[in-house]
């Protein structure tokens, strides 16, 4: 029973220092002199947008989309609060940090995409806000859904590391941690109200490009298949990132908790197909999807991705086997990220002959902030306890931590439970 | 898996927060209905009546347009003539030529701001940057509320706000219905200087009856029979009467509601009061923190097993 995951274990016998880590700083390095660079000259000779498609990437992929894939702390948690699904604690933290980083990001693009950031200290005048503009819904939300809950649910594991680096702190670090067993219900509901409808909003954005969305995208239910691609988004890419985390480092899998994730995504992605397709014939709009058009592909593209998700994963025997659970993870992940982009961009025509293109300039940025999340996430992992593992490596690690010189217990700590060949 | 009777518990308190958003979720419907009626119009509004019929296309409302509102003429296609292609950050108005490919068919049109009646701009805009003034009816923006967000043009189902696109203090740019001199009780230089009367100024209910008497007076010359801008998106203040087919002539067809309202109802609703958030938070307190007593029992029996920390 020991080779499953029990608590979260820094990543501790692997150098910080490597060269796809060098590789990432020089892409978010360039991302950030390009910023300054956008700061000066304007949005227009930095991007592709023009005024029929005044929105690029920077908003539509890197804020829409990219904060679906963060939704894993609302999502998994609750799953795991709510429903009491008390295994999958465990991959709270690594839910945690991606969707703290991926919201950040989101918001930072934000701000560098509008052109006035200067008026955003409106944000903190309730008597300014239009509460009916879905963007707005979107910035407040966001913003205090980063800053507060998510960000305060990412410190614990900094605790943990103060009292294990700094045992004269202990007694304070004991006395901060009483204080958050307190405050913790009442933020962690904040942290599933406010997603739930910051991610909802987000959908709504769309609705009021009217119209001009195609039907195939454009329902009043926009805003609840957001928030539902949001849930299955966030178990896919945390399923995804616990996959590869643990292959890239060699740490031992649980095949219970991620079939588990598995199971519950499928689940999440049959209702969301259904729904959609309810949704879709109830409008009548079904034969759009029939048109010789790149909408149409798109859809069938979007449809057959999310079918083979739901098809795959809710299979026991692939749940049972971490490569096809990796690769069941990522169908949906890129159908999700699809399904999200499309009405903000190829979906959307604003005007007729209108294009848009992003400018390279636009995606090293985009890149960049990606790049930076990244780095960012994989030098915490090294550093804090995010990424779940068996007791006996934290054993392992508090002998080293005792004696730097020793081998390490296990030739490799990839162990049972991880089939071979898989 | 045995159910424990503190499982039976949790499931019948997951259950009531189920039934308790559903109330919620009513109640704030209820409250909400109320709120998303329909935008009415002010008696006072203003508006303008464009007859393409009459327009000879001589631009001298361009020119008063680009003066009355200090911009810097679009020079930028032969650096010598103002000839915008569209509107744009230097442009308010603009007259297009439509020619059919025969060439027995043509038109001109003019384009600005219909300032609508639910304004689909306004109802994006974060902080009231751009806003529908009570009583004239027009729609203005304020720089100091504007966050540059370009929502306003994504949302704007006549492609009307234009955005700065260079450099590091960008506005938008949209016919304000020269919002200094009604202020002053002056008509719109675009309306003021047009030698031919094809666009006129006035409120827009005089002009809905004067487009409707000219329609009277010539059946079978405007297009439809009908005004353009009379239901629209809802209605706006600028109306139209032309001989060409309105589509033609590049004005869109945005369906007769609103877009805010047809789309946005359910918004309003659910967040009417914040009633229905609120709600939410509350039942799920009340059921994490019950969930959460079982957790910290089960952290101190690992820890008691282990010997280690429990993980918060
Ligand atoms: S035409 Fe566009 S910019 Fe003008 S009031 Fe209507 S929505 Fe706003
Ligand atoms: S760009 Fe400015 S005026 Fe337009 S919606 Fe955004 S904040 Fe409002
Ligand atoms: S009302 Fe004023 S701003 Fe609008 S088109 Fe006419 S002159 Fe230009």
């Amino acid at each position: 029973m020991n080779d499953t995951w029990q608590r979260d274990v820094p990543v501790f016998n692997v150098p910080i220092w490597t060269r796809p880590f060098k590789v990432l700083c020089g892409l978010a390095g360039l991302g950030l002199i390009l910023v300054a660079y956008r700061e000066v000259v304007g949005l227009g000779p930095a991007s592709g947008m023009n005024d029929a498609y005044a929105w690029g990437i920077w908003k539509t992929f890197n804020t829409m989309v990219l904060t679906g894939l963060g939704s894993g702390a609302f999502a998994i948690g609750i799953a795991a609060w709510l429903f009491r699904r008390n295994q999958l604690h465990v991959v709270m933290r690594t839910a945690l940090l991606t969707s703290f980083l991926a919201y950040v990001f989101g918001l930072a693009m934000l701000g560098v995409d509008v052109g006035r950031p200067w008026n955003f200290y409106w944000i903190v005048a309730p008597w300014r806000w239009n509460l009916h503009s879905p963007l707005l819904e979107v910035a407040v939300c966001m913003s205090i859904y980063a800053t507060i809950p998510l960000f305060v649910e990412n410190i614990p594991p900094a605790l943990e590391y103060i009292y294990q680096q700094w045992p004269k702190l202990r007694p304070i670090v004991k006395q901060v941690e009483k204080c958050f067993v307190k405050a913790f219900p009442w933020i962690v509901s904040l942290a599933y109200v406010l997603p739930a409808m910051h991610q909802s909003s987000l959908g709504a954005l769309m609705l009021l490009g009217g119209n001009r969305v195609s039907p195939l995208w454009q329902t009043p239910f926009l805003p609840l298949l957001y928030v539902w691609a949001a849930a299955f988004l966030g178990f896919a890419f945390v399923s995804a990132t616990l996959l590869f985390c643990g292959v890239m480092w060699k740490r031992p899998l649980d095949v219970d908790i991620l079939g588990e994730m598995s199971r519950i995504n499928a689940w999440l992605i049959g209702t969301w197909l259904v729904f959609r397709i309810a949704d879709l014939s109830i409008r009548g709009q079904i034969v759009a999807a029939f048109r010789p058009n790149v909408d149409a592909v798109l859809f069938w593209a979007e449809m057959a991705l999310m079918a083979a998700a739901f098809w795959f994963q809710r299979n026991p025997a692939v749940r049972r086997s971490p490569r096809k659970m990796f690769y069941g993870a990522l169908l949906a992940t890129v159908g999700g990220i699809l399904y999200r982009f499309d009405p903000t961009t190829t979906a959307f025509q604003p005007k007729a002959n209108a294009i848009y293109f992003p400018s390279v300039i636009e995606i090293l940025i985009s890149v960049g902030f990606m790049s930076l999340g990244i780095l960012i996430f994989i030098f915490l992992a090294k550093i804090l306890a995010i990424l779940p593992a068996p007791n006996k490596l934290w054993h392992e690690m508090e002998s080293r931590r005792v004696n730097p010189r020793l081998k390490p217990l296990t030739a490799s700590p990839r162990v049972e439970g991880y089939v071979a060949g898989d | 898996m045995e159910i424990t009777r503190r499982d039976l518990l949790q499931k019948i308190t997951t259950g009531g927060a189920v039934i308790a958003v559903g109330g919620a979720v009513s109640a704030a419907t209820l409250t909400g209905i109320a709120h998303a009626e329909e935008a009415k119009l002010s008696p006072q509004a203003v508006g303008m009546l464009y007859d393409a019929t009459r327009c000879i296309g001589c631009q001298t409302c361009v020119v008063a347009c680009t003066k009355a509102n200090d911009l810097t003429p679009d020079i930028r296609r032969d650096q010598l003539h103002q000839g915008p292609g569209d509107l744009n950050s230097y442009t308010k108005t603009i007259i297009k030529l439509y020619k059919s490919t025969d060439g027995k068919e043509f038109s001109y049109v003019k384009q600005q701001c219909m300032h609508c009646i639910d304004p689909a701009c306004a109802a994006a805009c974060m902080f009231g940057g751009l806003k529908k003034d009570a009583k004239t009816g027009a729609v203005t923006w304020n720089g100091s509320l504007c966050v540059g967000c370009r929502y306003c043009e994504i949302a704007c189902p006549f492609n009307v706000p234009k955005f700065g696109w260079e450099g590091f203090n960008p506005k938008i740019v949209k016919c304000e219905f020269c919002k200094e001199r009604l202020a002053k009780g002056e008509q719109p230089a675009c309306t003021e200087v047009c030698p031919k009367k094809a666009v006129i100024f006035g409120p827009r209910e005089e002009l809905m009856k004067e487009a409707k008497l000219r329609i009277a007076a010539n059946p079978g010359k405007y297009f439809e029979n009908r005004v353009y801008g009379e239901r629209e998106a809802g209605g706006t203040q600028v109306l139209y009467l032309s001989h060409v087919a309105f589509d033609k002539l590049g004005l869109p067809q945005p369906g007769d509601e609103s877009v805010p309202h047809k789309y946005l109802k359910w918004q309003k609703r659910l967040y009417s009061y914040l009633v229905l958030p609120a709600g939410l938070y509350a039942v799920l307190v009340g059921s994490i923190r019950k969930n959460w007593k079982g957790h910290e029992e089960h952290m101190e029996e690992e820890e008691k097993a282990t010997g280690l920390r429990p993980q918060l």
